[in-house]
């Protein structure tokens, strides 16, 4: 594979929360790339530190009680750590944009859409205010939604679930942005609007040349949507792989443990459907080892000692596993 | 002209709760109140003489008729003379009601003013110290007494104890200077207690904003600090602090400040109405009863039409 220069470069990322019961570190160690047009999968369960790596490129982190303890993330060369509040700013939505996963509550409910998205665009581009309203249209109509006159005159509630989220989808490309960063863009959405603005986001990702970090649990969304796929179990990155490596021949027990979970149609008794037993460790007492170790039918007394490091494989990925599956 | 529907709807609905509360109110004062007959009789009164002062007050009449006189007067805003002086209690209220205006509304917008904006720069530094000056600040405005607090204020800006710029008593509006004089040292003690309650309910609202999602979201597209706060966040807290504003207008207006008007000697609506309860002057209190729960009738009715212009989420049903 040839590689480019990375757009972003995450490197040991440690981000840590200052909870009632003590220091708990969100996430711990994170080091990924994502080159320019590409799109990124960032996958695991809840509370696996995968949103919080998401909101800490765009420094979001809820600070307090977070903060950002260690490592760096670069941006087209730039350490995004080391900018002033006010450089950030210039970043957040013109080079970075960011979707979240609530459309319900992510837009301000007291301003028309067309008024939401004409801030930000006239924030980051010298546009009068006229100009910024063709601008806006133009952006619904390209995300999809039907009489952009009159929706952009509305404000949020009046709009369904699915149309909100194309707002956000048309207020993050507004600015051109080379990155767009999704959390969770369609888990609030019901099924068949999910399928329709999975489809926008691909395609408008491909039309404006972003690469794009896709926030998931959803193995499916993965499969269709992402070229590159990094697995995050409890703070930590434990395999990274192209999709199509990942899902033929996962390498770390866990990745095989989530894709075995997965519900296939014909398959004749779903009772006996697979499930990684035991429970995710408490944050606030990790284990000295492999963190999966716990779960992990493949342990051995070296797991529970030294935490494996994560390692390049065969096929051009990277996993951290003393066992991995072959 | 949907307004002006809703308004007159309201207003209608409005009028059970103006009845509940006069006829609640004119049953104390009936039977529970302080009599007027004797206040106005010399010392060891005949039983006819009694019977005549009375008939005079009406006091003979039976209940329902007294009571549907009173809603009359309602109707009409004419609550006929004062039983202590003979005044009209209309031009008694036309007199006393500007001086409570004037007496309390530069300290009621700058308490709020100064309340919202205090309240913003606490929520921006949350948890820092110009956080932690500003409530323990408001803690102590809200824990001093306000008589407490009028004591030392006149003491120490119209004493020779202290500064000696103000005049500990009066009021006077005569010009500009005058005006100013007089009402500096009540809006200061008013400021300073208001100030303390104001902040932190006002922080409180504005925290919580803080926290949601949209703000997120715009800060997530670069939106500034100041921006965030005076457009995205405030337009959101509008609601509590409309309620919060609207419904004490009808506290001022006709409650008045009792405790500014008596410690400074301030003839004011507030003083009126004490006067009233103390010697029974039922016509006074008839009036000011009956006005406040108009007036708060229209505060709601007021409130309810802010909210829907603050917020596209409210509808006008």
């Amino acid at each position: 594979m040839n590689h480019p220069t990375p757009l972003l470069a995450l490197r040991d990322l440690v981000v840590e929360f200052d909870t009632m019961a003590g220091r708990v570190r969100a996430v711990d160690g994170v080091s990924l790339d994502v080159f320019p047009e590409e799109s990124l999968a960032l996958v695991g369960e809840s509370g696996c530190g995968k949103t919080v790596t998401a909101l800490s490129i765009l420094r979001l982190v809820p600070q307090p009680p977070g903060r950002i303890a260690g490592g760096s993330i670069r941006f087209d060369g730039r350490d995004l750590l080391a900018l002033p509040e006010s450089g950030m700013r210039a970043v957040r939505g013109r080079d970075i944009a960011m979707i979240f996963q609530e459309p319900m509550t992510a837009l301000n409910p007291v301003f028309t859409v067309g008024a939401q998205l004409g801030d930000v665009i006239r924030r980051h581009q010298r546009l009068s205010r006229r100009e910024a309203r063709k601008a806006s249209l133009a952006l619904l109509e390209q995300v999809g939604i039907p009489e952009p006159g009159r929706r952009i005159d509305e404000y949020p509630h009046q709009l369904s679930g699915g149309q909100r989220q194309r707002v956000m989808i048309a207020m993050a490309l507004s600015c051109g942005p080379r990155l767009l960063v999704a959390d969770e863009p369609t888990t609030a959405l019901d099924v068949t609007t999910q399928a329709q603005v999975l489809e926008e986001i691909r395609r408008l990702q491909a039309e404006y040349r972003m690469a794009m970090i896709l926030v998931t649990h959803d193995l499916g969304i993965v499969a269709e949507t992402c070229t590159r796929a990094v697995v995050m179990y409890c703070g930590q990155v434990v395999e990274a792989a192209t999709t199509a490596a990942l899902f033929s021949r996962p390498h770390h027990p866990y990745t095989v443990g989530l894709l075995d979970s997965i519900p296939r149609l014909r398959e004749t008794r779903l009772a006996e459907l697979p499930v990684i037993p035991g429970r995710v460790p408490d944050p606030l007492q990790l284990p000295a080892g492999c963190r999966f170790a716990d779960r992990c039918p493949r342990v051995s007394a070296e797991c529970r000692v030294v935490s494996p490091p994560l390692v390049a494989t065969a096929d051009g990925g990277l996993v951290a596993c003393y066992h991995p599956h072959p | 002209m949907d307004i002006l529907q809703y308004a007159l709807r309201r207003l209608l609905a409005g009028l059970p709760l103006l009845l509940g509360v006069t006829l609640f109110s004119f049953t104390l004062m009936v039977y529970f109140g302080p009599d007027k007959t004797f206040e106005l009789l010399g010392k060891n009164p005949t039983a006819q003489e009694i019977a005549e002062v009375r008939h005079q007050l009406g006091y003979d009449r039976p209940f329902v008729l007294r009571y549907g006189e009173y809603l009359r007067e309602l109707a009409t805003v004419d609550f006929g003379n004062s039983d202590s002086t003979g005044e009209r209690v209309s031009s008694l209220l036309a007199r006393t009601i500007p001086v409570s205006l004037a007496l309390e509304l530069p300290g009621f917008v700058l308490g709020n003013l100064l309340g919202i904006a205090l309240a913003l720069l606490a929520a921006y530094h949350r948890g820092r110290w110009p956080d932690k000056l500003i409530m323990g600040l408001s803690v102590i405005g809200m824990s001093i007494s306000f008589l407490v607090v009028i004591f030392v204020f006149q003491i120490w800006f119209c004493t020779s104890h202290g500064l000696d710029l103000f005049p500990v008593r009066g009021w006077g509006t005569a010009s500009l200077a005058d005006y100013l004089r007089h009402v500096t040292v009540p809006t200061l003690a008013m400021v300073f207690v208001a100030l303390g309650y104001n902040t932190r309910f006002y922080r409180a609202v504005i925290v919580e904003e803080m926290g949601r999602d949209h703000v997120r979201t715009a800060r997530a597209f670069g939106a500034a600090p100041a921006r965030l706060f005076w457009r995205d966040i405030l337009k959101n807290c509008a609601i509590p602090v409309i309620t919060r504003i609207v419904f004490t207008i009808p506290a001022i207006v006709i409650g008045g400040a009792l405790l500014l008007e008596t410690s400074f000697g301030i003839p004011g609506v507030g003083k009126a109405a004490y006067e009233a309860i103390i010697s029974g002057d039922q016509p006074v209190l008839k009036a000011v009863v009956g006005l406040t729960t108009a007036l708060f009738v229209i505060a709601l009715l007021v409130a309810d039409i802010l909210y829907r212009a603050v917020d596209p989420r409210v509808s006008l049903e």
